[in-house]
């Protein structure tokens, strides 16, 4: 067993094949902690309930997804989620953008660095975890992160958090926390346990409640991180 | 009739949301979205209730007219059975 620091949690994961060896080292810890938050380990029947669901998936894949969704629902007890996104830092603030997938998210993000420059990152390309902290609420990145090995070990500040759909037109506008809440619980992992789901209900409500949605219809045009960036700012 | 066990309904910031639970969740992660009506029904569905009782207790709660209370709820209970949220013992 591995110590790591995740999300600020101190995190102890087992694992044993490439996927989580190659990801989870960036995040490994030397403190000595009196107390480990969470503690994950993956075994070949983890594996196998994770293939139930996605056949196609090799094993060193099951075992990270596996890892992974075992690290967002304990999440939910830490004050904190999972929404499936992609996340880019911009002076000192993060914006999150979430959408089904093959909608654009990361190449809205990747419009950010071709508009930003060096100035902005990528935090987390899919799937960053949600804090509420004692001084606000936070994006980190974490080892999931989708298709591509693209997150930083950082916390940064949620500016705001923004769905979006494919547009001729770039446009965006403020939505309210009522008319977002369906479409932002289909993002989010979702544990299976009612207490739990009662518990991410309401980390959820208190996030909405501090920071600020929008909907933003974009092309792939570099305009399009300019309008996002204007409106969200 | 009433509603299978293992879903809930709750309120997340003004909308009303039905999601399984336990083994439930594991055939069915979407979710279900109704409006404060839907959520009384939901409600009283979660004792055996019959189409009428329900009609009556829609009344009881709605200034609302039988004909049209009576058209709503079999709707509403249509929908669930489409769904194949609802048992009838």
């Amino acid at each position: 067993m591995k110590l790591h620091k995740i999300a600020g949690l101190y995190v102890g994961l087992e694992y044993s094949h490439e996927l989580m060896s190659v990801r989870a080292p960036k995040y490994e810890s030397k403190d000595r902690p009196k107390i480990i938050d969470i503690v994950i380990s993956s075994s070949p029947e983890s594996i196998d309930r994770v293939r139930e669901t996605a056949p196609s998936l090799s094993d060193s894949e099951c075992e990270y997804l596996y890892v992974g969704a075992s690290f967002y629902n304990c999440l939910v007890e830490f004050n904190g989620f999972m929404l499936h996104s992609s996340a880019v830092v911009y002076k000192g603030n993060a914006y999150l953008f979430s959408a089904d997938c093959g909608t654009g998210k990361s190449t809205h993000t990747q419009l950010w660095l071709k508009a930003f420059g060096e100035d902005a990152k990528i935090l987390n390309d899919d799937k960053p975890a949600i804090r509420i902290m004692d001084d606000g609420i936070y994006a980190f990145g974490t080892p999931w992160s989708g298709k591509h090995n693209i997150n930083e070990d950082i916390k940064v500040p949620i500016k705001g958090i923004c769905f979006l759909h494919r547009s001729d037109k770039n446009e965006i506008k403020r939505v309210s926390a009522k008319e977002v809440v369906p479409e932002m619980l289909k993002q989010i992992q979702r544990p299976t346990d009612v207490a739990r789901v009662d518990k991410l209900f309401e980390n959820m409500e208190t996030v909405l409640e501090k920071v600020p949605v929008y909907r933003l219809g974009c092309n792939m045009d570099v305009e399009a991180a300019h309008v996002a960036y204007n409106g969200m700012k | 009739m009433r509603v299978k066990s293992g879903y809930i309904l709750r309120e997340v910031a003004g909308n009303y949301i039905v999601v399984a639970v336990g083994e439930e969740a594991v055939d069915f992660n979407g979710l279900i979205t109704t409006n404060e009506t839907g959520a009384f029904l939901w409600e009283k569905l979660s004792n055996n209730i019959s189409e009428q009782e329900l009609i009556d207790a829609m009344l009881q709660e709605y200034e609302v007219d039988e004909k049209i209370a009576a058209e709503d709820i079999s709707l509403f209970i249509r929908k669930l059975e489409d769904a194949e949220l609802l048992i009838n013992e």
